[in-house]
């Protein structure tokens, strides 16, 4: 690599419409919730929002027309996202789907499996989760054991999911499963789009601790799913998952999910802060705009038809330590009572809490890095 | 990039490279890069003096490149030469960088190269990615100086935020190239401490970290809370 390849960030139209139109949008359709939601706002499950969203034209908006999308180019979703994430908007419940399980089904899936699915996608309707993570296959992704036996009625589905965040409100499961029996390693792996209401699919909670249910285990016991649940080419799974997680990796919700604690700190701050305080809004501002032109041109890389793996991961790891600094910092220079029921009080409590996930979810800070070390040449 | 942009930096690279003084960089015109053609300059944009600037931080950053480029400014603020010292950061950073992993690629010890260690892998990704920030903070300031037409007050927001994520980058980059390096980088023959010594120079000039961090909170705390993301999107993209 040697250099981070820098792309302009150059959607097409007129951005700043787009921008004032949403902006105009939220106003009346935000829900206010409390400023804690507001904070890791892509986890917040609101179905109203998301049907809302996608009626609005929102969601699925790069998808085509003819499958109920907003044929919009892929920098004018990113402005959307953007948008929303900084406005702390309750998009948890479709992000996913939104995100990388409808670009993937109308890369890779079957005509029969995008007029299905794609257009409930696109009205914030039907939703998905990521089917990777298991027991035995965390950061060794290539570990994964859950397997799908070709019979004469279709795919048998045996195995264990877990870490599988949204599993609980999904419909679908985009899983990566061992097809091929005697395959090893990244070889024998297909991708399987799974409808969660099938017989022999167990969903059950696991509770962060924060307290909340994001995460689930999911079971599979002889689950039987149709020969059109494949996805794309059978035995390609790993090469598919592949380009998913740079959608993944790369978008802004790797530094703008905490924004609601720099608008907290900014606004308790007020117009005239002490030093210590300005200095610390200056330099979370200086890291932050940089990361928002690393996200764009990472955007705009992959907008470009180019697999930005390594850029996405130095996005990740940028963001990712951006934010668990964040609440640390602040914590070291605002006083207060950890209890306080003030905003900026229970924002920082939160995130403090939540921050350690950050450089887990999505391939860990070590994981990242050795991606980025490949790049370099190293491996 | 431009063609006109590929040439410049070719002759750039050609007059600074192993170059111990300025009158090389004179002759070639450098001064009248940023002076507008009607004015008989070049009529170069910021873009292209960061193109220039990231060449001079990578191979000679002992010689005074920003300050001939600014002359042709006329009236040159402390803020635009914070704009070029981010620009050499980022050029020498990268230099930084290169020296690190051909290193870790030759030396050998253990009976492997270096490289193939994971905590020698895992210590340049952090490097790589300080470098990457620099690079696209100098870049997004250029755009907005441009944007501006060099007009460095309309662009202080972006010089503030991108000297001071530079300057940050400073410690990160230049312990992880020494360390990396061994006791080879801590000769005075090794190219090395080339740029990290100007690194560390240019950490504490046009603005430290304290100066900027100042300078940018206090306008951020003038824009409020929501008014950060409406003064950042409103600026650029």
């Amino acid at each position: 690599m040697q250099s981070f390849a820098l792309y302009p960030f150059a959607p097409p139209g007129d951005v700043a419409a787009l921008r004032a139109d949403l902006r105009a949008w939220l106003a009346e359709h935000q829900p206010h919730d409390d400023v804690v939601k507001r904070a890791n706002c892509w986890a917040s499950f609101d179905p109203d929002f998301s049907r809302a969203l996608g009626a609005a034209g929102y969601v699925g908006m790069t998808l085509p027309a003819i499958y109920g999308g907003g044929d919009r180019h892929p920098l004018e979703r990113y402005v959307v996202i953007e948008e929303l994430l900084a406005a702390g908007a309750p998009v948890g419940a479709h992000w996913i789907a939104d995100r990388q399980t409808g670009p993937l089904i109308l890369r890779y899936g079957s005509e029969e499996q995008r007029e299905r699915y794609l257009p409930g996608i696109a009205k914030g309707e039907l939703y998905a989760c990521i089917g990777l993570s298991e027991p035995g296959a965390g950061s060794d992704l290539a570990a994964v054991r859950t397997s799908a036996r070709e019979t004469a009625e279709g795919w048998r589905i045996n195995g264990q999911k877990i870490w599988t965040t949204g599993a609980h409100f999904s419909h679908i499961m985009l899983a990566l499963v061992r097809t091929e029996g005697g395959s090893e390693r990244n070889a024998g792996l297909s991708q399987l789009l799974i409808d969660l209401d099938t017989p022999g699919i167990t969903i059950r909670p696991i509770i962060d601790m924060a307290g909340n249910h994001d995460f689930n285990e999911v079971f599979f016991d002889d689950a039987l799913v149709p020969h059109g649940a494949l996805v794309g080419t059978r035995g390609q799974g790993w090469k598919q998952v592949t380009a998913e997680l740079g959608l993944e990796r790369s978008g802004p919700e790797r530094y703008l999910s905490s924004h609601a604690l720099l608008i907290a700190l900014i606004d308790a701050a007020g117009a005239d802060p002490e030093p210590a305080i300005a200095g610390l809004i200056g330099k979370l501002t200086a890291e932050m705009w940089t990361l928002r032109q690393l996200s764009m041109s990472t955007a705009a890389k992959l907008a470009a038809g180019e697999d930005p793996m390594v850029e996405a991961s130095v996005v990740k790891e940028l963001g990712n330590a951006f934010e668990q600094d964040m609440p640390r910092r602040v914590r070291a220079i605002v006083d207060c009572a950890w209890d306080d029921d003030a905003d900026l009080a229970r924002l920082l409590r939160a995130l403090l809490i939540a921050s350690p996930s950050f450089s887990l979810r999505g391939g860990t800070r070590e994981v990242i890095r050795g991606i980025i070390a490949r790049g370099l040449g190293l491996r | 990039m431009s063609d006109a942009r590929d040439m410049l930096c070719d002759t750039a690279r050609a007059v600074l490279r192993g170059a111990d003084d300025i009158a090389p960089v004179e002759e070639v015109g450098f001064a009248l890069l940023l002076v507008a053609e009607g004015q008989g300059g070049v009529g170069g944009d910021w873009g292209d003096a960061n193109a220039v600037l990231h060449i001079a931080g990578m191979l000679a950053p002992d010689i005074p490149v920003a300050d001939v480029i600014l002359s042709g400014l006329g009236d040159v603020s402390m803020p635009h030469r914070a704009a070029a010292t981010v620009s050499l950061m980022a050029g020498a950073m990268g230099q930084a960088l290169a020296l690190s992993i051909d290193h870790v690629n030759t030396r050998q010890q253990f009976g492997r190269p270096l490289g193939k260690f994971q905590a020698v892998q895992q210590s340049l990704a952090v490097m790589a990615c300080e470098v990457a920030a620099v690079d696209a903070a100098a870049a997004a300031m250029a755009a907005r100086l441009d944007a501006s037409g060099f007009d460095a007050d309309a662009a202080v927001f972006e010089i503030a935020a991108a000297k001071l994520r530079a300057n940050r980058a400073v410690g990160v980059v230049t312990s992880i190239a020494h360390q990396v390096h061994g006791a080879i980088g801590f000769t005075e023959e090794y190219d090395l401490r080339r740029v990290t010594i100007p690194l560390m120079r240019w950490r504490g000039e046009h603005g430290n970290d304290a100066r900027w961090a100042q300078a940018l909170g206090r306008q951020v705390a003038s824009f409020g809370g929501r008014g950060l993301w409406e003064n950042l999107t409103a600026r650029a993209g």
